[in-house]
Order: structure tokens, then sequence, then C-alpha cells
């Protein structure tokens, strides 16, 4: 990268305007890369004038108190660095074909056989799947396998377990129209097998997308993805 | 007080942060009396309701006294990594949860404040700094979308429905005043 970049990255960290891939590195980057620390501590040194003059309004009276209160509840780490301090909001991203483009597909191909496994031993009565998509993460590692099946019918089947926080839940979105924008099909607590509810979209088309977002406990509230993509793939026939 | 925030040698907030790291909650009182209100402003610009912009200073006060330890003098201010850990929940919460409220809440939107436009933003910046000077070389325009952007916490696509043009645009503009400030800024 070269050093105009790293400093618009470390400008566009600090305005807190980095999405997707960008905020992801950017957050990699804060207090392992020295020249990106150095270019975002500048930057907010620069724009901490915003912050100086920001009009001082008096506290309520309770929020010493509710401070307090927390504080008692939460215990002090060790020195540890900080958490990333941009929010990798997702937003925009499905618009980004680039994205998805460069999201590694390499080990697609392992996963296909190891879902075609899975099926046969654990579905040997079910219908056959005629679309299969592997999910993957940004590891580049299979997570979970989306099975359509002929009938139109389709399922989750998790192949990681996918740690979920307290409070949130995994979201499955499919994109069958780019001019509609991602559909919910499905919300779930933890990584568990699961129908999707196809049912009210077209028939499932090839490279037909699906992803899995962390959302709040019931849902995305706007109806498209707001939380980290934890995996994705898109749709192929099955043999 | 004003100006005697801003005078205020960075020194007392990094010296608190370590009485922090070590258990002490007066000294977090001491960094909460002097920066609650102006960081209540800050998040009063991104969140715009009160109890919102209150509850984004709370969760950082707890984070601050939580994280004080990893708190490093040699890597910057101190008073910079306190507004970066305000800014990091405010934002949070904008993105995460007012948003919808907005929409969909009119009874709550009616206490909501009014928008500081982004002129007023600027004119509030203290004479003495480089970003004000700097600023102000940009054309009115491309001033607002970075001002939009920063003070405000719009995302480049809110920043161009704000101002009507494409999105591109905004993005365009957002990276050529930045590199326009640094040079000026040095």
């Amino acid at each position: 990268m070269i050093s105009g970049d790293i400093d618009r990255l470390a400008a566009e960290h600090v305005m807190g305007l980095l999405e997707g891939g960008e905020a992801s590195t950017a957050e990699k980057l804060m207090g392992q890369d020295t020249e990106f620390t150095a270019r975002v501590e500048y930057w907010r040194g620069r724009f901490g004038a915003f912050d100086e003059s920001a009009p001082r309004i008096a506290p309520s009276d309770a929020l010493w108190a509710r401070i307090e209160a927390d504080i008692a509840r939460v215990p002090q780490p060790a020195a540890r660095a900080l958490a990333p301090a941009t929010p990798s909001w997702f937003a925009g991203l499905w618009e980004n074909l680039g994205f998805w483009r460069s999201a590694g597909f390499a080990g697609a191909a392992a996963a296909l056989v190891l879902a075609f496994g899975l099926n046969a031993s654990l579905r040997e009565q079910a219908k056959k799947p005629v679309m299969i998509a592997v999910l993957m993460t940004d590891a580049n590692r299979a997570a979970a396998v989306v099975n359509v099946s002929a009938d139109g019918t389709a399922e989750l089947v998790p192949l990681d377990d996918i740690a979920v926080p307290a409070g949130r839940a995994l979201q499955v979105w499919t994109l069958w129209d780019r001019a509609r924008g991602p559909v919910s099909i499905g919300l779930v607590s933890r990584a568990q097998r699961m129908p999707l509810q196809l049912g009210s979209l077209p028939k499932t088309g090839i490279n037909q997308l699906f992803e899995i977002s962390l959302e709040p406990e019931g849902g995305s509230a706007i109806g498209r993805p707001t939380g980290p993509v934890l995996m994705k793939g898109t749709a192929s026939t099955a043999l | 007080m004003l100006a005697a925030t801003m005078t205020r040698p960075d020194t007392g907030i990094a010296a608190a942060l370590r009485r922090c790291a070590g258990g002490d909650r007066a000294a977090l009182r001491s960094i909460y009396d002097s920066e609650a209100p102006a960081m209540i402003g800050v998040a009063m610009r991104i969140l715009r309701r009160r109890e919102l912009a209150e509850e984004a200073v709370q969760d950082a006060f707890v984070r601050i006294y939580q994280y004080a330890a990893s708190f490093d003098p040699s890597r910057g201010e101190a008073k910079t990594w306190i507004y970066a850990i305000l800014r990091h929940r405010a934002l949070n919460i904008l993105r995460g949860e007012a948003r919808t409220d907005y929409v969909e809440d009119f009874e709550k939107m009616d206490v909501a404040s009014e928008d500081e436009s982004p002129e007023a933003a600027v004119s509030r910046l203290s004479d003495e700094k480089s970003l004000k000077k700097c600023l102000e070389t940009l054309e009115p325009v491309r001033r607002n979308a970075v001002v939009l952007a920063f003070v405000s916490g719009l995302t480049h696509g809110e920043v161009a429905g704000r101002l009507g043009v494409p999105l591109g645009t905004v993005k365009a503009w957002i990276r050529r005043s930045l590199v326009s400030l640094r040079e000026c800024m040095g």
C-alpha cells in the first residue's frame, strides 16, 4: 500500500467512513502498523478541533450514578488493545460486485465435496438438493451450506460452530434481485440446521447470493443486513 | 470554561488514566467533570437525541475506566484517545440502533435537536486551529461533505443524499479534500 493510500485509509477510518473490507483492514492495521497508527493519531488530533469546540451540554444528574453502577459490575481487564475503533457496519456491500468477486472461493470445491458427503450421510431419505450454496467465511473456510430442493424448499446446514454473542442472532439473507436488495430468509440464535423461508421468492438461480450476518436478537430492524457478514456464497447446480 | 478546557494540558487526563488503571474512580470522576459536557455535545451532534447521547457518554466512560491500562501515551494524546472511544460508541449506536427510531418513532423525533449546520460547526472552530483555516480553503460544498461525515457521523451515502449529489462524487470530494487538508495542515 502506498503512503497516500495509508493516509486516506487512516483519515476515513477516523471519520467513521470505512465499510466492509476496508474497515476490517483498518482494524487490523491499527496498533500493528506503525505508519497507519501514526496517521490515525494525526487525523484524530486535527479533527479533534471539532470535538474541542462542540457545544457544552451539562450531563443530567443521574449520568454519573449510572456510570458508577456500570463500573462496579464490570471487571477491569489487564492492559490490552482496545476494541477496533471503527464500527464494521455493513452497508452498500451488496452493491459492491468487486467485494463478492474477490471473496475467496478457492476452498469452495473442497467444501462442495464435504457438503455432498454430509448430505449423503445425514439425509439419506431427504429430497435431493438441486442447488447448493457453500457459505465461506472471510478466512476462506466453508462454514455452512444452503441446500435448495427440487420442490423449492431450502435448508441451512452449518458446518462450523459460530460464536453468537448474547443478545445477537444469525440472520440468513439471499439476493435474487439486485434492485430489491437482500431478503431475509431465516433468523436463528445459534448455528443449527434450519429450514429457510424461500417460499415467497422466485426459484433459486445459479449464482444467487446467500449470506449470514450477525444481527440484534429479533433480526435486523431495517430489513437488510446491518451487522458484520460472517459468511457468504453463491448457489451452484448440484450434480 | 471553553478556553480553560482547550488550554488544559493533556497530561491531566493522561495522569488520571493511569490512576483509573489502578482502580481509582475519583480519577475517572475528574475526567468526567472536565470532559462530560463536551462529550455530550459531540455525541449530540451525531445522535441528535439527548438520551442516546448520554448513553454513548455512559458507555464511553465505562470503557475508558475498563481499558485505561491499555492507553499508551507514547502512541497518542490522552484526550484524543477518550474522544475516539466516545465517537466509536456514538457511531455504533447511530448505525446499530438509532437509525430506525428516526423513521419509525415520530414522537421521539420531536425531541431530537435541531441539526447544527456544517457551516455553524466550522465557525465554532477556534481560529487558532489549522483545521479551520484549511477547511476554509475548500470549496464550500466539499467542505460541507467533510464536516457532515465527521461531525454528524454521516456515511458517504447519507452525505450524498443530504447534498443531492451522486455517491461517487461524494467519495471523490472527500478523498480529494483529505489530500488538500493534509497538505494545508502539514
